[in-house]
Formats: C-alpha cells, structure tokens, sequence
C-alpha cells in the first residue's frame, strides 16, 4: 500500500511550508547581483515552492539542477525548452503522471569524502579502534534483529487479540440475531467495528506520518537503492506504522503485516546503528562512527532483511531479498552479518510467541505468517504435474497484471483527486466498510456447509443458517484474519470448500485487495495475494479431478492452493530468488523449491509481458528517481554533454562566504553538490576542477564559522572535526536558520580541508551507459564531466540518469516536476 | 505415549525387541528397564550354567547393553518357541510336544486363555454398540476386565515368582497379544470414554445427566412427531432441545465428552435440523440487500463526488538546465514532441 498517498505524503511537506518565502536571508546588496538571472527566469520558478523550509529533515529537495552564477556564465534564457516559452510566463502544470521525476527526491552520499579531516581521524584511529567498530557492527545487527523481532511479536499479539475480540463481539451479535431477527444490524455493527479501527489507523497514517502508509517495501527500495526518501526511516513513521498495521489489520481491511514488517526492520536499524533518536532528542554518544549513509545504508538492508526473516520465518528468503531488492553495494561480511540480524530476528520472534502461547522453549513458530507444515506424503508432487504448475504460473502472472493495472489506475485516480488527509480517511473507512459488508452478503448467501471437523484451527466458525453441527464454509475465510484463511486454504481437508465458494471468495477478494492497496494505511499485500492465490489454486485442484478421467490421482487441493499462491504472489511482486527462497522456507518443504521456482518464473514472465511489478508502479507513481541495474539498452548514443546539467555552479578554493551563502539560500537553484575549481586566468572560462563539497558541509561549516579571518583571530578556536559533521547527520540545519551577520558576508572560506579532493569525473564523451554503470557501482551522488583541461563543463546527477527510460516508442525522457 | 516417543532412541538401543508397535506399553516397559534385563538373562541362564542370583549382579553392575544382546541372541535362536514355530505343521499342540517347557508355563496359558475369552467378550461389545454408538456405556465392564487380565500377563511377578510377561508379549516377532490388547486401548482411547467415566468404575454424573436431558428431547420429539406437526414440534420442543445445546457446549468446554454423547449430540441436530426442519431460515434477505446495497453505493458517491469537487492535482514542470543541445539531443525532442 505504499502509496497513494505516497505521492502525497512524500511530498506534503514542501507544499505546506512553501508557501511562506523566498525567507531573504540574503540582504540586499546580492540580490541586485542575482537581478540578471532572475529576470530570465526567477518569475517561473515560484521560489516559495522550492524553498521547503523545513526545519525537520529535508531541506533541499534538489540537489542536482544547477545553473550558474550568471556572472560567471552566459543567461539561461538560449536553453530548449526552458520555460520561457510557456504561455504567461508562468509554468506548465500538468496532471500528475507516471512519466516524471519529483524534485522531493534527493541521493544518499555513498561514496565518502576522502577529505583531509577523514584522513586525519583514520590516522587517529588504532588497529584496537578498527576491531571494535568490527565488533559493534555485529552487536547492532544482533540488536536490530533482536528488536525487530520483538516488534514483529507485539504486532501479531496485539492483532490476535484486537481481532479476537472483534470477532466474538460479532459472532455473539449474529448468533443472537439468526434467532430472533435482525441480521442487518449484525451487518452495520461488523461495518462500524471495521470502519472506526480503520479510521484510527487511516487517521494516525494521513495526520501524523503520511509515508508510514502502504507496505514501504518501495520506500525501502528505494533507500535502498540510494534516494533518499524524507521521513522514511524516522522512529515516528515506526511508530505510526505498527500502529497503524494493527488497526488496519484488525479492522479486516484485505491485508497483511508482512510489509510493514520489512519497512519496521529498516527503521530499527537505521535508529539503533545511530545510538541516537534525532525524534526524541537523546544521544547515547554510541556507535558514532556509524553515523553516515554509507554505513546506515548496510544496517537499513540488514534491518529490512531482518523484517522479513520476522514477517515469514525465513531468515535466508530475508538475506536474499535485501540482495535482490537492495544493496548493490554488497561483500561477504556484510552478508554474513545480514544473515546473523535475519536469524536473531526469527528466533527472537519465535521465542517470545513461545512464551506468549505458553509453550516457553517450543521454537516452532518462527514468522509472522506460518503457512503450517505440509507433510510430505500428502503433498508429494510428480513429474507430469510440473505442466500443469507452470500453466498455474501463467494463470498467475495474468491475474497479478489485472491486479497490477486496476490498482494503477486507481492510484493515479487517487493522487489526483483523493489527495486531501480527511479524504483518504473516509476513503479507507468506505473501503473497510464495504468489506465488511462484501464479506457478510457473501456468507449470508452462501449455501456451502460443512460439518465441524474435530481440529478446526478456526476458532471464529459462523453457523448461521447451517444446520446444527456445520458451519458457514464461506465464513471460514471471510470471518477470518487473512493469515487463518490462508492456513486453512492450504491445509484443510479435501472437501472443506466447494468450488463455488472458492470461486466467489477468488473474484470479491481480489477486487477488495486490489482496491485496498494504496489507501492511506499501513498494510502490505503479500497476504491478500496468497490469498487470492491460495483460493484459486485450491479450486484448480479440485477442479482438475473432474476435467481428467481418472481423477483420484490429483491428490491434495492444498499442494495446489500453495502453488496458486505462489504464482499469484509471483505475478503481483514480480520479486524472483527471494520469493521462492522465502515460500519455501515458509512452508519449511525444500522440495517444493522447484515448482515454486517454476511458478514464479512463469508469472513472471508472463506478467512482465503486460506491465511491471507492483511496486515498480508504485516507485514509478511517485517520481522517485530510481536507478535500474542498467542504463536503457538503446542508449549508447547519448553522452555526459548530453546528460548532464550545465552550467554549473562552482566555488573556489577560497570562497567569499557572502557568496556561499546566496547560493546556499537561491531557492531556485537548490544545489548540494559545488565542484571546487581552481579559477583561471579568462573569467568566463570554467576553471579547473580539485575538489567537490556538499552542501552540507557548508552548512555545518558556515554554522561553526569556519572563517579564515575568525581563524587568524581567535588562535585558540577548536579545530573543526569530522565529529562535528556527523553530530549534524542526518537533519542538517536549513541555510535559512543560520545567521551570518554582515561582516561575516566578507569573510573568506577555506574550503581545500573540508572538500573531497578526489571526486570522480568523467570526460564529455562518456556514453550515458558507461556512466551510468560508475554511478550505479559506486553509488554516487554527483558526478563532475570535464573537459580535457580538466575544466568542470558541467554535472551529472542522478536525475539526470533516472530520466531516460526504455519506453514503447524507444528512449523516452522524463520531465521534472515540482511535486 | 508421550513418554513413550520422547525416549523412542533408547528403544532403539534395544534390538532384543524387533516390536515397531511397542509404544503403547512402553513406558510401563522402560520403567521396568533393568528387570527386564534380568528377565532376558534368566531365559539365558540356564543355558550358560550361571547362578541365579550371581547373574543378577553381574547384570546391575557391569553389564552393557551390546553384552546382554550378544548373551540373548543364541538364547533366541536355540529357544523352543522358534523350533516350534518351524514344527508347527506337524504339531498342533506345542505344550504337549514340550511339556517342561520353561517359559510357557500352565499358569501364562491360562492367563493367556482368560485373555482369549475376555478379549472376545469385549469386541463383541464393541461390535453391538458400534451403531448407535454405546461404546462407552455398554463396554466399560469388559473393557476392565480386559485390562486387568492383560495387566496380569505383564506384571513382572506372578504367583510365586512366575512372569508371563516376556513368554507372552515378546517372545517373537508378531507379538500378537500385546498387538492385539493395543488395538482395542487405541479404540478405547480414540473414543475418550474416560472422560464419560468415573475411573472406569461408572459412568459420571455429567453424563447421566446429559443422557437424562438427551431423553427429555427424544421424549418430547416423540409426542409432538406423533401428532404430525412439525412447526409445533419446533416451537415446542425448542427450549429442551436448546437446554441440551447449552449443557453439550458446556461439557465441550471442560472436555468432559466422549464418543457417546457426540454421537447422540450429533443424532439429535441432524434430526432437529433437517428431519424436522427447524434451523432458522434465512428471513430477511430483503432488508441484508437494502443495507448492503446501500453500502455499496457508498463509494460510488465518493469517488464521484471527489472526482468532481476535489481540485486535480498538478504538477509544475521544472525544466532543469542543460548545455546546449546539439543535433542528436533535437532528436529525441522531436520524438517525443
């Protein structure tokens, strides 16, 4: 569910405080200066909308257009398509859609900044100082996992418990009613019970923390992939989370836990490697080292590793799926140290569950969802199945891509229209609403009764009009948890369901979940899809006796009601290794690997043919930047000079702080990268480039005020340490919030310790796949293109690579848009 | 049981026993463990020459398991019991061909014998009572008699001295009295009659009870069948029928059910429900639809309503510099354009 207010959520912050200012921090002497590139272009860019002055996190929300200092280059006014040509002046707005590129989105810095201060700590550091980051490495991740699985256990507790009384209260209430009359209010109580859970959840997710909604299995990715999304691994988006994965839950809407359980385990990690909640203002003063995206980016993927170990019990399906999903940056300490938070995690759920189910020491449930054990001689499968597991495959990849489609279309209906919090609460109310009601005319009319069986691990049976002794069968998967319904497709007897039943429960419940993801909620679609799965594979199996002649043979409709599953998963996800690593453990039948493997394979397959993944729309859907594993195959023509944005704003080595900071606050050109250039001698030549600085580090620099006038002065100022730096990590202050006086304005900076002095630059000629690749491989935030002096000609970013896609019509470009 | 598989090694360590069906008995059996490592070597003593008792402390103290089996296994292969197996075609009576027979004594015969007549005393029992089904009412008595029997034969000592236990139960591969006694206590168990029983010695008070109200119902069935009228039947018969549903839904709480009053239980629904008919019917469809339609339309007004009030979100284009576009770049321009 990531994500209809993803859109919205990602971005709501700009759009709240935008509106106040272009905050003039920089006084009047400089904005004359600017007066020349403003005229061509300032009336377009709405500074206040850029500005997001935001106190919390997210200041700049570009870091990569970059135009220049008009004085130093030529006006802007000769580029195509620059926005000039709009009519009025003012620019193009159009509704949103999946082909552009939000300028919310700003890149983790992965490649560290080899500067002087950097060198001079590792200098500092002893052999004994290396083995004990080591060592607490590995204590992190025994604590990330430890605390993820923790979590997992309060989620599921407090589900079972909140459901549990839900459903007593009205199976009471419809117990009452079959008697004497009156099933109707039976029906509104079920809807209002479902309704006001929901609205809790739908309330706390819209209000307080919009990204928390959905599964954050594309947020994730996408951290993971090296954007950084705002808020997305805050420990009050966690908060919001499990709440709202336990409201929604429980309130019935057609969803599962699993996901949330993958964005939790980010979030933990991303807090506990930190020794530190920026949220609640404590500093444990620990694990400071660790406190930059490079190394928060390998605890995040061992944390979502860890949340999905907790979520299926699958610690390995857990690794590979951070393998898979995330890091492309990757070693084998770093996967064996995935491995030990994944396995932590698994066992530290399945210890408390223990407890909790008063069998302490009884390790046998290890994940969120426990597809139960399918012994081996009932479910044995043979060769001349396998034809029919990958016809299932393609059935699979077909209905996913249905699923995949509606609920695109929706999404973009609901970014467009459904956009304002209070309405995508009543949103989700309706939606809960109208399950509960789907859900009750469905066993209502259902005329499939079954006898009571003396195991029935479903404890909430409806009998409704059955006769005495049988229960609603209908009601055994509706007037369920989604888990329970799951467990019971794949285990019960042969002979539980009919067809028909199956049949209805596949149609309603794939129109419910296709409708429920991307509400504001927190939920995630990995139940709802082995759900619908597990429904039609199990009538598969038990209409495939009646189609052969011989039909005993086809033993176990569960055996099928498992591999539907599989296929119907494969066919919404589209995920490959992990997937059937992770359905294979959970099922803890290795045998089962093969078909699995062939079943996702095919839906895959099958249902890449029509459109992409869920979550692939989903990223798409909030124009996130994302880089693929490869640049577009047809791209080898375009090179940097092509890409790249230019001109570019560079800074010297010595640099006026007044200028440092009318750049830092020009809002509409809110850079975070400066090639540091050697000027030369012809003014309007670009200079020659010896170093890169963040904006961040400006800030932290111009906060400390590290001036060289103020140095010469004050002997004594202590010498600013990489400390400082990351002490700010990650909430830099905005450059509105800091205060140069005007005499500071003329003050110079040395900017040549601070900078990265080694940045990777790449001649003008680079085709785009080839930088593509440096960017990919390196994780790189900024890349310098130079000339063959060695002059900064211009910048790539990664915008400028995430817009070029492989589309129908051959290579296509994004547009950027304010969002 | 339980404790039976949780020591299921140990019984592998034990290959004097080729028994795969042993497990009922088993626990009595390990708790018997060291005796019936002295048991084996009284079959093996005589043949060795040893002392009685001195064997006895040779067992307790030094011998090992791998020992014992090695002193037992000749003892198998040369024991009568084999012989006679092979013989048997020629020799219907085997205690005449051995009369002095060590192992099978007068006194196991006539255990086993009374066995005989007890077991078929109670399978005949069980068979009348197999439908309806009076298990446990009916059966108890010769189920009890079975089990003393049977727990004469594996009783370590007999009357002076005497065991039967290992001539009896183990002695060959087949062990067909241990077999069959742990069929019928599978049968017994499956069943749960101890929970409709007072230690086997009646049944409870719960039960009794509940086969008085069981009897109310029937009575009342009766009277209103027999005039012919059903819905009469169903109005008047609802508060026994009911009283009955509550105390059988009590008594699945505390687990005090056994197979009879399932069965009867489930006789007496099937007749309620579908020989007289009187489950609820389903009454209101009309005001389920009206709401449910009602629900429905809910969203419809939403999304449309949204659709048409709600401002449409834009989105600003922002047209990022670049450097002067050369032929190429036009290209993909006028593509897309």
């Amino acid at each position: 569910m990531a994500n209809i207010t993803k859109k919205v959520s990602w971005t709501s912050r700009g759009d709240d405080a935008g509106g106040g200012e272009g905050t003039p921090l920089l006084n009047g002497s400089e904005e004359v200066r600017y007066t020349r590139q403003l005229s061509g272009v300032g009336g377009m860019f709405h500074i206040g909308r850029l500005s997001t002055v935001d106190l919390e996190e997210d200041v700049t929300s570009d870091e990569e257009a970059r135009p220049t200092k008009s004085q130093r280059y030529g006006s802007v006014s000769t580029y195509p398509g620059s926005l000039q040509d709009s009519p009025k002046g003012r620019p193009e707005e159009i509704p949103h859609n999946e082909k552009l590129l939000s300028l919310k989105f700003e890149s983790l810095d992965y490649d560290s900044s080899e500067n002087q201060l950097f060198l001079e700590e590792e200098r500092r550091m002893s052999y004994l100082g290396f083995r004990c980051l080591e060592i607490s490495r590995w204590v992190i991740c025994g604590l990330i996992g430890f605390l993820t699985g923790l979590i997992a256990c309060c989620i599921d507790i407090a589900v079972e418990k909140l459901a549990g009384v839900k459903y007593f209260v009205v199976k009471q209430n419809i117990e009452k009613f079959t008697e004497v009359g009156g099933l109707s209010i039976s029906l509104i109580l079920w809807a209002v019970l479902n309704s006001s859970l929901v609205m809790v959840g739908a309330i706390t997710v819209a209000f307080i923390e919009p990204i928390a909604a959905g599964s954050g299995i594309p947020q994730i990715k996408c951290y993971l992939n090296g954007v950084k999304i705002p808020r997305v691994v805050r420990l009050k988006t966690l908060v919001v989370k499990v709440f709202g994965v336990i409201c929604s839950v429980a309130g019935g809407l057609a969803v599962g836990k699993e996901g949330p359980m993958i964005h939790s385990g980010a979030v933990v990690a991303a807090g506990v490697s930190q020794g530190r909640s920026t949220s609640l203002k404590k500093d444990f003063k620990i694990f400071e080292y660790f406190r930059r995206d490079t190394e928060k980016r390998d605890f995040v993927s061992a944390g979502a590793a860890a949340g999905v170990s907790a979520a299926f019990g699958a610690p390995v399906g857990g690794v590979l799926f951070s393998l898979e999903e995330g890091a492309s940056f990757w070693n084998q300490m770093l996967t064996w140290r995935i491995f030990f938070a994944s396995m932590i995690s698994t066992f530290t759920l399945n210890f408390f569950l223990s407890i909790y189910n008063n069998k302490p020491g009884d390790l046998s449930s290890p994940g969120l969802i426990n597809f139960g054990r399918f012994e081996s001689d009932s479910v044995a499968y043979n060769f001349y199945e396998i034809p029919l597991f990958i016809v299932m495959g393609a059935i699979g990849g077909l209905l996913g891509a249905l699923f995949n489609k509606l609920n695109y279309w929706l999404t973009i209906f609901r970014i467009r229209y459904v956009h304002r919090p209070c309405l995508q609460v009543m949103e989700a109310m309706l939606v809960a609403a109208v399950t509960a009601t789907v859900s009750f005319s469905m066993i209502y009319f259902s005329n499939d009764c079954q006898p009571l069986g003396p195991d029935q691990s479903e404890d909430y049976q409806l009998q409704l009009f059955c006769a005495d002794g049988e229960y609603n069968s209908m009601a055994t998967t509706f007037f369920n948890t989604p888990e329970r319904s799951v467990r019971s497709l794949f285990h019960n007897p042969p002979g539980s369901y009919n067809p028909g039943t199956l049949g209805m429960f596949t149609v309603t419940y794939f129109f419910l979940a296709c409708w429920t993801y991307g509400l504001a909620v927190s939920a995630g679609v990995f139940i709802p899809s082995l759900l619908i799965g597990a429904a039609w594979g199990r009538l598969f199996g038990i209409l495939l006796p009646t189609v052969t002649a011989s039909g005993s043979i086809w033993a176990d409709p569960g055996k099928y009601a498992l591999i539907g599953a599989a296929a119907q998963l494969g066919g919404i996800v589209r995920m490959t290794l992990s997937l059937t690593v992770i359905m294979v453990e959970a099922t803890g039948n290795v045998t089962y690997g093969l078909p699995i493997m062939l079943v996702l394979m095919t839906a895959k397959i099958v249902g890449d043919y029509f459109v992409e993944g869920l979550y692939d729309i989903h990223i798409k859907l909030q124009s996130v930047p994302f880089l693929h594993w490869e640049a577009p195959a047809t791209s080898h023509w375009l090179t940097a000079r092509e890409v790249m944005g230019a001109p570019v704003i560079c800074f010297n080595r010595l640099e006026k702080v007044g200028t440092i900071v009318d750049i830092l606050s020009n809002t509409s050109t809110n850079h975070n990268g400066f090639p540091v250039v050697v000027p030369v001698a012809a003014s309007d030549e670009p200079g020659k480039i010896c170093g890169l600085i963040l904006r961040s580090q400006l800030i932290v620099l111009l906060k400390h005020k590290v001036f060289v006038e103020l140095a010469r002065s004050r002997l004594t100022q202590r010498k600013l340490q990489l400390k400082d730096f990351r002490d700010a990590y990650p909430r830099f202050p905005p450059i509105q919030s800091i205060h140069v006086s005007q005499d500071e304005r003329d003050c110079m900076m040395d900017l040549s310790e601070f900078m990265n002095p080694t940045p990777y630059t790449v001649p003008q000629e680079t085709s785009l796949p080839r930088v593509f690749k440096l960017f990919r491989a390196l994780g790189l935030r900024h890349l310098v293109v130079v000339d063959h002096d060695n002059r900064v000609v211009g910048l790539v970013t990664r915008k400028d690579l995430a817009r070029y896609h492989l589309g129908k019509h051959g290579l296509e470009e994004l547009q950027l848009a304010q969002t | 049981m339980t404790m039976g598989r949780r020591e299921y090694k140990n019984r592998k360590l034990c290959t004097v026993m080729k028994s795969e069906r042993f497990e009922g008995d088993y626990s009595s059996f390990l708790s018997n463990m060291s005796i019936f490592r002295v048991a084996t070597l009284l079959i093996a003593l005589p043949y060795y020459g040893y002392a009685h008792t001195s064997a006895v402390n040779i067992t307790t103290l030094g011998l090992s398991e791998d020992n014992l089996n090695q002193l037992a296994s000749p003892v198998a292969q040369q024991s009568p019991v084999f012989q006679a197996n092979i013989q048997s075609y020629f020799s219907l009576n085997l205690l005449s061909v051995f009369p002095e027979n060590l192992e099978f004594s007068e006194y196991c015969s006539e255990l086993l014998a009374i066995f005989g007549q007890r077991y078929s005393a109670y399978t005949d029992c069980l068979v009348s009572a197999a439908r309806p089904v009076k298990l446990c009412q009916n059966c108890y008595g010769t189920y009890n008699e079975l089990g003393k029997i049977y727990k004469n034969i594996s009783s370590y000592q007999g009357p002076g001295n005497v065991s039967c236990r290992d001539s009896l139960l183990r002695s060959d591969r087949l062990m067909l009295v241990f077999l069959l006694y742990n069929n019928m206590k599978d049968i017994w168990r499956v069943s749960e009659c101890d929970s409709c029983l007072n230690q086997g010695l009646g049944l409870t008070n719960d039960t009794l009870y509940f086969m008085d109200t069981l009897n109310q119902s029937y009575r009342c069935f009766e009277k209103y069948q027999q005039q012919g009228n059903r819905s009469e039947l169903c109005k008047e018969c609802k508060a026994t029928y009911k009283g009955l549903n509550e105390l059988y839904s009590r008594m699945e709480k505390n687990l005090t059910l056994c197979i009879d009053i399932e069965d009867s239980m489930n006789m007496t629904r099937g007749l309620w429900s579908k020989e007289f008919n009187c489950s609820f019917p389903r009454a209101e469809t009309v005001p389920v639809i009206a709401v449910s339609s009602f629900m429905l339309f809910l969203p419809i007004i939403f999304y449309l309503s949204s659709f048409l009030h709600s401002e449409q979100k834009k989105r600003k284009l922002i047209h990022p510099k670049r450097a002067k576009s050369n032929a190429s770049f036009m290209n993909i321009q006028d593509k897309l354009s």
